[in-house]
């Protein structure tokens, strides 16, 4: 039995020592997805991680935040007629959060370490394997395709320096000038009323402000691949004609946005004859959040899945662990007094519905709460 | 040089043509250099990747010894709002279209000979002087230009320019796949220097088969159509892009090669010079026929 045991212990070990070689991004091996989907090896290591050939197609990406991200990257693997580019990194992925975040450059990247260009991009242009682009042509199309939606050039000298004028352009210059640089934070607008068509309502009312605070819904799950021109335009088209051409979207598309979470919804749900009110949880649901519930975002008790499920308003729903013997009714702001702090739950509270008045005439006749109280009122904190 | 290979070559076809004016015409065939090559090389072009940054029409005119003037200079836009087609001092220009679905920025189409694999011009020239090499370069000799200007009408993307401005020695120019590069193994000038990569050089084979991914993995981007594939019996230089070619100014061509009956024909009317030969023959047989007559017609008199 002991041998078995240490056998089981060892393997264990084993197991935990195999998980630590990877360094992968946390917990990527629970991700929904098989390991073949990545690695060619059954036991990929550190040294030989065996990642199937990019484009991988499904691909779990870490996050990080810009702030975290190094402020100056040096590209200087195939500089020629230029001297070596010094790409500001962390400028760059404050402005991408937008517009698909590091995913945006760092594609098929593996969860775990960024992965180098130049692991997936060969660095000669005459190959064997021209399936993807060459590490010049990969960098090059990461940086046009923004720097030609907003510049509307495909100057080279905005971020190359021609090598006899390179001498004066040092790294440490550089970090000097974009230390403490950033993208200004963006304006969120707090409500948005939009006239319509739609004749029954033709007012729909958006708050802004509880989609990304309240619902913590992140902004690129609307604002999905938006790029540097929605704000930025070097050479904005003067002309009168473009100025006001309607969208002509089909209603689906106009809707789509919403639709993606309000798909139940009645038209008049958001289409209405006046400004839409705030929401608030205890008017719509006819149930307020208490102090203790207002911290918790949508999901602690909603769950992730999008449109929200209706709960019921009785605590044991989620607070499943409590009776009558562990909840401190204290909490409440009434303390129990020791005759009623015997009670089950129930013998007060009809069907453990504790949105209703709690009922004393189970055991007294006449009382009524809150008339008389079965213990007394606290302060509570 | 002209006067000298002109003389050269009329000399060697009136050899060839007293020698075989026998041969019927059904025997001519293209040289031997013309066979298509499984390995045959090409280049795809993708003009969503495109930048229009026109470094490929500085390097092409670098590489073939044109007056190609300061690299920083073709970072000018404005030249983009006309359209360029080749000519005598650029071999290959880029023009500028409105943007296509998908996507806020331009496309940008790079424009030289396509190289076909039934190249028109290869047909259509009298001298020979067009053939189609073992990497798929459609080249020509310019000791045996005459300056016909056959080829411009043959070929099928009017490709071809013409030297108008020479009054000596006047010949045809084309972009030539930088047949002096690639046959020391070097990528084409074009190829080399384009920073994003939107020209990709490689098999025949193998860029279909990238370009047919590349449409599969990404049909937002492109319309499900590789100009060049079949075009005029198959081109080396293919395109993919986000609109359809027509509004590129691509001329609407069938799948059959370009030659085809012309083919035939042309190469009947002056394979091994029969119908010269045979011309002369007649007129001669006309005038022995003739005299023969005034001969016999005097013998009547007298």
């Amino acid at each position: 039995m002991k041998k078995i045991f240490t056998i089981f212990a060892l393997f264990i070990l084993m197991i935990v020592s195999l998980h630590a070689q990877q360094s992968p991004g946390k917990d990527h091996s629970k991700l929904n997805i098989t390991c073949k989907t990545c690695h060619t090896c059954d036991v990929p290591t550190k040294s030989d991680p065996c990642l199937v050939i990019c484009p991988r197609e499904k691909i779990a990406t870490v996050y990080q935040k810009p702030e975290e991200t190094p402020d100056l990257i040096t590209i200087d693997q195939i500089s020629d007629r230029y001297g070596p580019v010094h790409f500001s990194h962390k400028i760059h992925a404050q402005m991408s959060i937008m517009s698909g975040g590091c995913k945006n450059c760092h594609h098929y990247n593996t969860s775990g370490p960024i992965l180098k260009c130049n692991s997936c991009h060969e660095d000669t242009r005459k190959r064997d394997d021209i399936s993807r682009p060459d590490l010049k042509g990969a960098l090059h199309r990461q940086c046009m395709d923004c720097h030609r939606e907003w510049s509307h050039e495909t100057g080279c000298n905005t971020c190359h320096t021609l090598k006899k004028n390179v001498k004066e352009i040092q790294p440490d210059q550089v970090k000097k000038k974009l230390a403490g640089m950033a993208h200004p934070v963006l304006l969120e607008p707090t409500k948005i009323v939009f006239e319509t068509n739609y004749e029954k309502g033709k007012m729909v009312t958006f708050f802004h402000d509880d989609h990304t605070k309240t619902f913590k819904i992140e902004c690129t799950t609307c604002h999905k691949n938006e790029t540097c021109l929605k704000c930025h335009d070097t050479k904005k088209v003067s002309d009168e004609k473009s100025k006001i051409v309607k969208a002509h979207k089909s209603l689906d598309e106009h809707h789509k946005q919403c639709f993606s979470c309000h798909k139940e919804d009645n038209c008049e749900s958001c289409h209405l004859n006046k400004q839409a009110e705030q929401f608030d949880h205890g008017k719509k649901t006819g149930w307020a959040l208490n102090k203790f519930h207002v911290n918790l975002s949508c999901v602690n008790c909603h769950g992730s899945k999008i449109p929200y499920s209706k709960l019921d308003n009785k605590c044991v729903s989620c607070h499943k662990e409590w009776n009558n013997e562990n909840f401190k009714h204290t909490i409440t702001g009434l303390q129990l007094n020791e005759t009623h702090a015997q009670l089950n739950c129930e013998d007060c509270h009809a069907e453990k519905n504790f949105a209703i008045k709690p009922v004393c005439t189970n055991c007294h006749e006449n009382y009524i709460y809150p008339k008389q109280k079965p213990g007394k009122l606290v302060r509570t904190k | 040089m002209s006067g000298k290979s002109r003389r050269d070559f009329l000399k060697t076809s009136a050899v060839i043509g007293a020698g075989v004016a026998g041969l019927s015409s059904s025997t001519a065939k293209a040289a031997p250099k013309n066979i298509l090559s499984e390995d045959r090389m090409g280049v795809l072009v993708d003009t969503t990747v495109c930048v229009g940054c026109r470094n490929c029409e500085w390097a092409c005119k670098d590489a073939h010894n044109l007056p190609a003037g300061n690299l920083e200079s073709y970072e000018d836009r404005k030249i983009l709002e006309t359209k360029r087609r080749p000519d005598i001092k650029a071999l290959t220009v880029v023009n500028e279209y409105s943007p296509g679905k998908n996507s806020n920025l331009p496309l940008d189409v790079k424009v030289q000979c396509m190289h076909c694999d039934h190249p028109a011009c290869v047909s259509a020239c009298i001298v020979g002087a067009f053939s189609k090499e073992e990497n798929g370069t459609v080249i020509w000799d310019t000791d045996k230009c005459i300056g016909c200007r056959y080829c411009m009408a043959a070929c099928p993307f009017q490709v071809p320019a013409f030297e108008y401005n020479k009054a000596i020695n006047p010949l045809i120019m084309k972009c030539d796949f930088c047949f002096n590069r690639t046959k020391e193994g070097k990528l084409p000038a074009c190829v080399s220097i384009c920073p994003v990569e939107a020209l990709t050089y490689g098999t025949r084979t193998e860029l279909v088969k990238v370009a047919r991914e590349r449409i599969k993995r990404n049909p937002g981007r492109y319309v499900d159509h590789i100009l060049g594939e079949h075009e005029v019996g198959g081109t080396a230089w293919m395109y993919l892009s986000s609109k359809d070619f027509k509004e590129l100014d691509f001329p609407k061509l069938g799948t059959n090669p370009a030659p085809g009956v012309s083919e035939s024909i042309q190469h009947g009317i002056f394979a091994y010079f029969v119908p010269p030969v045979s011309l002369y023959a007649l007129l001669g047989g006309i005038m022995w026929i003739t005299k023969h007559r005034k001969e016999l017609d005097q013998e009547e008199k007298l």
